[in-house]
Order: C-alpha cells, then structure tokens, then sequence
C-alpha cells in the first residue's frame, strides 16, 4: 500500500510542476537571449514580446477552449486574413472605420459560426471541416484582394494598438490580460469550462446527463471566430496593411502556445494560464531570434521542433499516468 | 450485396469523370492532343498522391505533411541529377528521403500516441523552416539537364506520357494488393475497429507504421514524377499539395474516419478534382478560386460520406410518430 501513495503524491505534485517547469523554461530563455543580446534586458525591449504575441495571444485562449473538448481550430490564421481584408476593403471603398470594424467582426462570427454548426451539427470531424473552412477563408479573401494591398488607415484607427501605457507598457498586452482574466475565470470557475472538459473526456456521457453539448461546442467555434477578427484589428493597427500573407503561419503559433501550455490535444485537460505562459514563450522566442539576426524561417523550424516535443513529451507524462493501474497495453 | 453497392458507387463516380470529359471535351478545347496530353501529365502524380492519403486515411491517420515530403523528394531528385545521376539512381534516393520523412511522422505518431494531424502540422512547419534555412537558394534548383528531364517528356504513340503509364501500374497494383492481400485486410481492420483488429490478432502500431511506410514510398514516385515533367525544382511550391490528394480520396468515398473506401474511387476522385479544376480555367475563373472551391468541395463530399441518411430519416420517422419522446 505504501507504493501507490507515494506514487499518487508525485502525481499530485506533477500538475505545479508542469505548469513551474514552463515559468523556468520562460525566465531561461529570457536570461539567454538577455545574456546573447544584453539590449533584450532594456524595458522597452523586454515589452515589446508583449506586443508582438497580442494577437496570438488572443486567439490562442480560444483555442484552448476548442482544445478541451478534443477538437482544433485550423482556420484561425486564414479566418483573421480574411477579417483583415474585409477591414481593408471596406474601409478602401468608403472610409468608414466604425463601418469597416463592425463588417470585420461580423465576418470573424460568421466564419467561427460556420465551424461551429458544421462541427456540431455534422459527424464531420473538427479536423476535417477547418481544414476544408481553411481553404475556404483564403480562396474567399484572394477573391475579394486580389493582388491587392490595402493600407492608409487613419491614426485614430491605428491608437487601438499603437498606445503605450507609462510610454513604456503595449496596449496590446493590456488587451491579452484582460482576456485572459475574462477566459481564465469562465474556464476554470464556469459551468462552461466544466462542460467543455467533459466534452473532452467522454461527450457521451455529457449528453445523457442532459447536458447540450451541441450549443457549447458551436458557442466555443463562434467565440474562436470573434477573437480572430478582434486579433486581426489589432495585428492591422500595427501592420497598417491588409495582404494576402498575412496570418499564414499563425496557425501553428497558436496550436503550439497551446498544446506547450499543457492542453492536451486529446482533449479532457487544460489550463488557460498554461497557455498565458505558452504564449509569452513564443513572444520571447521570436524577438530573441529577431535579436541575435536569426530569421522568420528558423523561427518557424524552431517552433515546429518545439510543438513536436511538448506533445512528445506530454504524451509520456500522461502514458506514465495512465500506466500505475492498466494491465494490457492496447485495451483501453 | 454489400459488393454491388460499392461498386456502384465506383461506377456512377466513373460515369460523372466520363460525362465531365464529353462537357469539356463539347464545350473547350479539351479534346485536343494538347489538351489531353497535359491531362495525363498534371494528374498522374495526383493519381499517386491521392492513393498515398487513402491509404493513410484507411487508417484513421491523415497527413498534411505531404506536400513538403514532395519537396524534399524533389529536391533530393534534382540535386543528384545535377551531380549527373541517371534515372535509376536518383529515383531509388528520392524514393528512400520519402520513406524516411513520412516513417519519422508514422514513428512518433505510433510510439508516443500522438495524432498524426498535429505531428504532420508540426512536420509540415519543420519542413518549410528547413527549405528556407539549410538549403542554398531554398532548395531552388534550375537548368536541370535531359538525365532528369527524359523521362518526364518522354511518351508512347505520341499521346501516352510514361509517367502516366507508371502511376496507372502504381494504381492497379495497390488497388490489387488493397483488394485481395491480408495486409490491406489489416489496414481496413484497424481504421475501422481498433479493439477489433486487436483481437483478431492484428498489431495495429506495426500496421500504421508500414502504411506511413508506404506512403512516403507513393509520395517518393509522386514527387519524382512530378519534377521531371520540368527542368527546375522549387521546394516551396509543392507546399498545399496534400490538399488536393485529400480532396481526391474524399471525393473518391474514401471515409475520413478511416476504414472504409476504395482506391479505385481515389483515383476516379483525382480525375474529378483535376477536371473540375481545368474546368474553372477553361471559365476564366483566377486560378486562387479554386482554393475556395477546394475547401467546398472537402467538406461537401465528407458530408455524404459520413451522413448516415438512411439513419437520418429513420430518426425523423420516429420523431414524428412520438413528437413527446423528443
């Protein structure tokens, strides 16, 4: 008997660990590129990582709703280009913010309700249907750009991600706190974050206990699709230009800020402050390599590798997990 | 009676290809020697590719790597020819980066239990990085000589392109082997009833191991021939590839969810897409709608696959007969 406790109590410890192993990854990385690059340590540099991880950030604590319940969102890079694009070619074509802003979210709800209903209200797996909305968002926003480039917005425009709180604070990390805040406690205290979590484990046994999963699971797609449009204005009041590159690799960024913050893509387990951390590794990565003059591509290879092993290495945490009381290998 | 639905479903996806050729063929200038040669060009590594995705697919695993393996494969091909490999030398190495590439997603998919979706992402951005970073020039590769080019070019009677006449054999020997071999017996069996293939004496991990084995083989020939048809190799652009093999095999009825479908249809599926695809050019549509058309078309034919519509109305029946249970 004494065994199983001992094992049960490193189990216990486990969670903290996990979640303090990824703040000592973070404050490593840091006082790497700090001490390959000393000028990273400067407070303007250090808080612009907050900066460029804004948008990912944002889209990231949807995506990690999506992720509990054992599904994924693909399409969010494509979704905010095509967010961005409507802005752009609403505002091309009339010259009215509100009007344009109003337009783009609406896009983002409509192209997250898509999902939502064909994943809900279909046997179509999540996988499958934004792979296909994926596809869909680009075609649909190179036929409306063109070669089209839209830029000249107005400052006042450009303020919603262009101000500094203390001249020394993004705007854009305000932004992802809140957020953060808001998703934090809806997951983690809410009805909605317990249901999405049994969603996860066994969404069988959340529909006999009268539970409507459809109407959750279109609700989170939904949200996703709003947080995309609400990343893409604050992606387009830093670029202050819409194109049809932009967002292409935001997919993987996002999915990785995740799944590094300890969601498993099995669905069931999560943590929205996994993914905060997760986040804020990404932001340090990428303006480090900018720092030590690596470029964009092996900032994606890097993050590739990184994806990789954060699955490879959850999945064997969970494996020894599950092993303490299983007896074959394969019947589950 | 299970044999005859299936192949009916074969046989109406043949007359629908056969009927969209006679359209194109009316309305175009489809029927054209040109027309036709640069058909059997463009879709003999689609043909290919499409059964390489089925036969992941089968399983219940899916790749989105694919299109940057092609790239590789390619690369590795053009590099080796520039180096004055013939044929016979360079096609065997391409082949090999393929199966190594797509066993490493197979390995770690299987070994840690991660679904292959995310690890293929993941691979899919490993790649890309990997093109731009290590590779001079990204792997752009130009004034490849006739050692690579020959085969590519080369046709029977003036019409049949050989590469054609190769993805047709690849084609007919996997719809044989999946057909009548206990190996594609097995491959069914684990993506339609894991815990069944199991019991019936089956290792499923060794199994989804050798069908991304496999596949990265398929997707050594597709790519290979694929690059010979031109004298340059840009890595790069095979990226998004994968989309068109798994809308080839969705629309042939291969089920996403893995364990049911035939190769034939995949093949019949890669026709479909490609002539509905020239179809839009011959319109005057630009060629990015058919990135929207794509995603469409993906989702429409997994709908009528998955949708158990006999299921569907039984259910409506029933509501309607006791509105109070529901």
């Amino acid at each position: 008997m004494e065994q199983p406790t001992s094992k049960r109590q490193r189990r216990g410890g486990f969670r903290i660990t996990y979640q303090l192993a990824l703040f000592v990854l973070l404050v490593f990385l840091v006082l790497l590129f700090g001490i390959l690059q000393p000028v990273f340590f400067a407070p303007d540099v250090l808080f612009n990582v907050t900066t460029i991880i804004g948008e990912i950030g944002i889209m990231a604590l949807a995506m990690t709703f999506i992720i509990t319940t054992g599904g994924i969102d693909l399409s969010v890079g494509y979704n905010l280009q095509l967010c961005a694009i409507v802005f752009g070619s609403v505002y091309a074509s009339n010259h009215n913010v509100p009007l344009a802003i109003i337009l783009s979210v609406a896009c983002g709800i409509l192209c997250g309700f898509l999902n939502g209903m064909i994943i809900s209200r279909t046997k179509i797996p999540p996988l499958v249907t934004t792979l296909a909305t994926m596809s869909l968002f680009r075609g649909i926003s190179m036929i409306i750009a063109g070669t089209n480039t839209y830029s000249g917005f107005p400052d006042s425009f450009k303020k919603i991600s262009t101000t500094y709180i203390f001249d020394v604070i993004p705007i854009q990390f305000l932004y992802f706190i809140a957020f953060f805040a808001i998703f934090n406690l809806f997951y983690s205290r809410g009805r909605l974050g317990r249901n999405l979590k049994g969603i996860g484990f066994n969404e069988n046994a959340l529909i006999f206990s009268g539970i409507n999963t459809k109407r959750n699971l279109l609700f989170i797609y939904t949200l996703s699709g709003l947080m995309c449009a609400i990343a893409a204005l604050i992606y387009l009041g830093r670029l202050s230009a819409a194109t049809t590159s932009m967002g292409n690799d935001l997919n993987l960024q996002v999915v990785t800020a995740v799944v590094l913050g300890g969601t498993s893509i099995m669905g069931g387990i999560g943590s929205v402050s996994g993914t905060f951390i997760g986040v804020l590794i990404i932001g340090v990565l990428r303006k480090g390599f900018t720092l030590i003059n690596f470029s964009g591509n092996i900032f994606n290879f890097t993050l590739g590798v990184i994806l990789i092993v954060a699955l490879v290495v959850f999945a064997w945490l969970e494996e020894r997990k599950k092993n303490s009381g299983k007896t074959s290998k394969y019947v589950a | 009676m299970k044999l005859k639905i299936t192949f009916k479903r074969e046989f109406i996806l043949g007359l629908i290809v056969l009927a969209f050729m006679l359209f194109l063929a009316l309305t175009t200038q489809f029927a054209t020697r040109n027309g036709l040669f640069s058909m059997m060009l463009d879709v003999s590594p689609t043909i290919i590719g499409a059964i390489a995705l089925s036969l992941v697919i089968f399983t219940g695993n899916i790749d989105i790597s694919a299109g940057t393996i092609l790239g590789f494969v390619s690369y590795t091909a053009g590099e080796l020819a520039i180096l004055g490999a013939p044929i016979w030398l360079f096609a065997p190495a391409a082949f090999l980066v393929g199966v190594l590439l797509s066993g490493l997603n197979g390995y770690i998919s299987v070994k840690f239990k991660v679904p292959s979706i995310v690890v293929t992402l993941a691979m899919n951005m490993v790649h890309l990085g990997f093109y731009a970073t290590f590779l001079h020039n990204s792997g752009w590769l130009e004034n490849l000589g006739d050692n690579f080019t020959w085969f590519g070019r080369g046709q029977v009677f003036g019409i049949i392109p050989f590469i054609f006449i190769v993805s047709i054999a690849v084609a007919a020997l996997f719809i044989f082997i999946m057909k009548f071999s206990k190996f594609g017996k097995s491959v069914y069996a684990v993506g339609g009833n894991r815990l069944a293939a199991i019991y019936a004496g089956i290792n499923p991990d060794i199994t989804v191991i050798k069908v991304f084995l496999i596949e990265g083989l398929l997707l050594g020939v597709a790519g290979t021939l694929k690059a010979v048809t031109r004298s340059d190799v840009l890595p790069s652009s095979f990226q998004g590839r994968e989309m068109t093999y798994i809308a080839a095999a969705i629309v042939g009825g291969v089920n996403i969810m893995g364990g049911s479908g035939k190769l034939l249809g995949a093949v019949f599926g890669a026709l479909l897409v490609y002539l509905l695809s020239t179809a839009m050019i011959y319109m005057g549509f630009q060629d990015y709608f058919q990135y929207a058309l794509q995603g469409i078309i993906i989702l429409v034919a997994v709908f009528i696959t998955i949708t158990d519509f006999s299921a569907w109305r039984k259910k409506r029946a029933a509501v309607i007969a006791e509105p109070e249970r529901n």
